[in-house]
């Protein structure tokens, strides 16, 4: 995306979220939004990941998970305000996944994908079981809601835009990243380890630096979910949240910024959607995620794009 | 400027290299020939740091760069090109290009993001060099075009530009007419004179005699992992053993 074309997008996007922070006021339609976007932001980053650099992640809910109970931690059991612990939540998430991904990046393929399978079952463990500080599996009650001045930002009108304007920003600075050195080293490293070497790329320093940032990413949404929801329990940061958001990325698109807005709304809707299937809902779900891979394996937003070129180009 | 000292290499029971011995003078084309199984590549991989050396030392302009990752060697001036083309398929020719920037600019993670006045300028003068080397190899109108939808030929080129785009001052080239038709192979010579006509000295591990005789400035000769002639193109093909070991069993091959 050129500097105009990206101007442009970030425009029509926030013109988008304005309108709908207006119009939308229905207290259920408010809420699924907000978790989107905060779904959209875990896809974000682990895109970044796994898009760009071609690294998987199967243990990202970690740092979502990190970024909650962190933030819930300082605040409640410490009386930290929210905004005091929020740069040392994110820079604690950052620093972690440098840490643990100078090592376990230097694995690829099956061995990586173990690797941080690994770290989100450890993340998973602890956060159940760390009674006295994390409330174990009942979660944690009570966590404080944002205040920017007087104004309480909680789960409705005012989260929802919060969370919309963290997207934007987010979208913004990726799209930014992805077309400078930074990025196109990214690129070089998921499409050939050796050639970006031999272009002068630390690769396995690079490979950390990006994890971190995917973790800051996600650190982020569980900052924003502690705060906005209230309430966290290990559930919402187990395996299965983990696989959910690689398979955002991937239903959405690889290497897409606007595919992991995509890919985030359909895999938090589409439960939605199939409540009406009752007893048959994972299954419904199981089969429309084959149904995709099947048909648009390059994920939704560019195997349709390429559709509607297929049609333009016959018709 | 490059010295290859008592280098060996063993893989399980193969010698692959024996005590390899030679300098690389600056401002020279060195060719390193040798049948298949001679060495070669494991001499150029042990060069680029791919595999760490039995014995033996490989000094660039007076350190030791042995074992050392590749990445770092870039940043000290050696670029290399691959023997089957590696080329970023997901990425423009100018992209392309602009990767093999990355050790002569800075701009991280947060400047990336921010964008500060300094990381465009930055970006602005890396756009100017890569498609000054496009225009160098002759692929201006190519910038544009997503790399792997370039014939085999102009491919290589590209790999040669992004190469250049690290300002190497020493330039390895793996088989550089591997894949090349006579016109293209005779393009490529003319090309890297002009790379030598630069400043910057080129290795090049090749199969191809034609072009080794007529550019190169020395030659080496490996012959099962050891140095078996070492001279100007005029030396080497004028001698016995070299005669009698590669091109004689050249010959018989073809027979």
């Amino acid at each position: 995306m050129t500097g105009k074309n990206r101007v442009w997008a970030t425009a029509a996007f926030a013109g988008v979220i304005a309108v709908a922070s207006v119009t939308v006021s229905n207290a259920y339609h408010q809420q699924l939004l907000t978790i989107i976007g905060i779904h959209t932001l875990l896809a974000l980053g682990l895109n970044m990941l796994m898009g760009y650099a071609g690294q998987i992640s199967l243990g990202h809910a970690a740092f979502y998970g990190l970024g909650a109970y962190g933030t819930g931690i300082l605040t409640t059991h410490y009386g930290w305000s929210p905004w005091a612990a929020f740069p040392v939540v994110l820079t604690a998430a950052g620093w972690l996944a440098y840490v643990i991904g100078r090592p376990t990046l230097k694995l690829s393929g099956y061995y990586l994908a173990m690797g941080t399978l690994g770290l989100g079952i450890i993340a998973h463990v602890i956060f159940r079981e760390w009674d006295s500080m994390t409330g174990g599996a009942s979660g944690m009650v009570g966590i404080p809601p944002l205040q920017v001045g007087g104004t309480v930002l909680s789960l409705g009108r005012s989260g929802m835009i919060l969370v919309w304007v963290t997207v934007l920003t987010a979208f913004f600075l990726c799209s930014r990243l992805v077309d400078s050195r930074i990025g196109r080293a990214l690129r070089a490293l998921g499409d050939s380890q050796g050639a970006a070497a031999a272009c002068g790329i630390d690769t396995g320093r690079l490979k950390a630096v990006i994890f971190s940032f995917s973790a800051v990413l996600a650190a982020l949404a569980g900052f924003l979910y502690a705060h906005l929801v209230g309430f966290i329990s290990p559930s919402s940061f187990d395996f299965l949240m983990s696989i959910r958001m690689v398979t955002m990325v991937v239903i959405g698109g690889m290497a897409s910024i606007w595919g992991s807005l995509f890919g985030a709304s359909v895999i938090t809707m589409l439960p939605e959607w199939l409540h009406v299937f009752s007893d048959y809902e994972m299954t419904v779900y199981g089969l429309v995620l084959m149904v995709v891979m099947i048909f648009l394996p390059q994920g939704l937003t560019r195997g349709m794009l390429d559709a509607v070129e297929r049609v333009r180009r016959e018709g | 400027m490059l010295n290859i000292e008592n280098v060996s290499k063993a893989f399980g029971g193969v010698q692959a290299l024996y005590r390899v011995h030679f300098q690389v003078r600056e401002g020279h084309i060195q060719a390193v020939i040798g049948p298949n199984g001679a060495g070669k590549t494991t001499l150029f991989n042990v060069i680029t740091g791919v595999y760490a050396p039995d014995e033996g030392r490989i000094v660039l302009d007076g350190t030791e760069i042995h074992g050392r990752p590749m990445h770092e060697l870039v940043a000290r001036g050696i670029a290399r090109t691959f023997q089957n083309v590696e080329l970023f398929p997901s990425m423009t020719v100018l992209e392309n290009v602009l990767v093999g920037r990355h050790v002569r600019t800075r701009c991280g993670l947060v400047g990336a993001m921010a964008r500060w006045p300094w990381v465009g300028r930055e970006e602005r003068q890396s756009r100017e060099a890569a498609m000054d080397l496009l225009r160098f190899v002759g692929l201006e109108e190519a910038a544009h075009k997503m790399s792997g939808d370039l014939p085999f030929g102009w491919q290589r080129l590209v790999e040669i530009a992004r190469a250049l785009a690290s300002e190497p001052r020493l330039l390895l080239l793996d088989e550089p007419a591997a894949g090349l038709n006579a016109v293209e192979t005779e393009a490529l010579a003319d090309l890297i004179q002009q790379i030598r006509s630069r400043g910057i000295t080129v290795v090049l591990v090749e199969h191809d005699m034609n072009l080794t005789m007529d550019i190169s400035d020395r030659i080496v000769v490996l012959d099962r992992g050891r140095k078996l002639a070492e001279g100007t193109p005029r030396e080497i093909q004028s001698d016995e053993a070299v005669m009698e070991a590669y091109l004689g069993r050249k010959g018989q091959g073809k027979r």
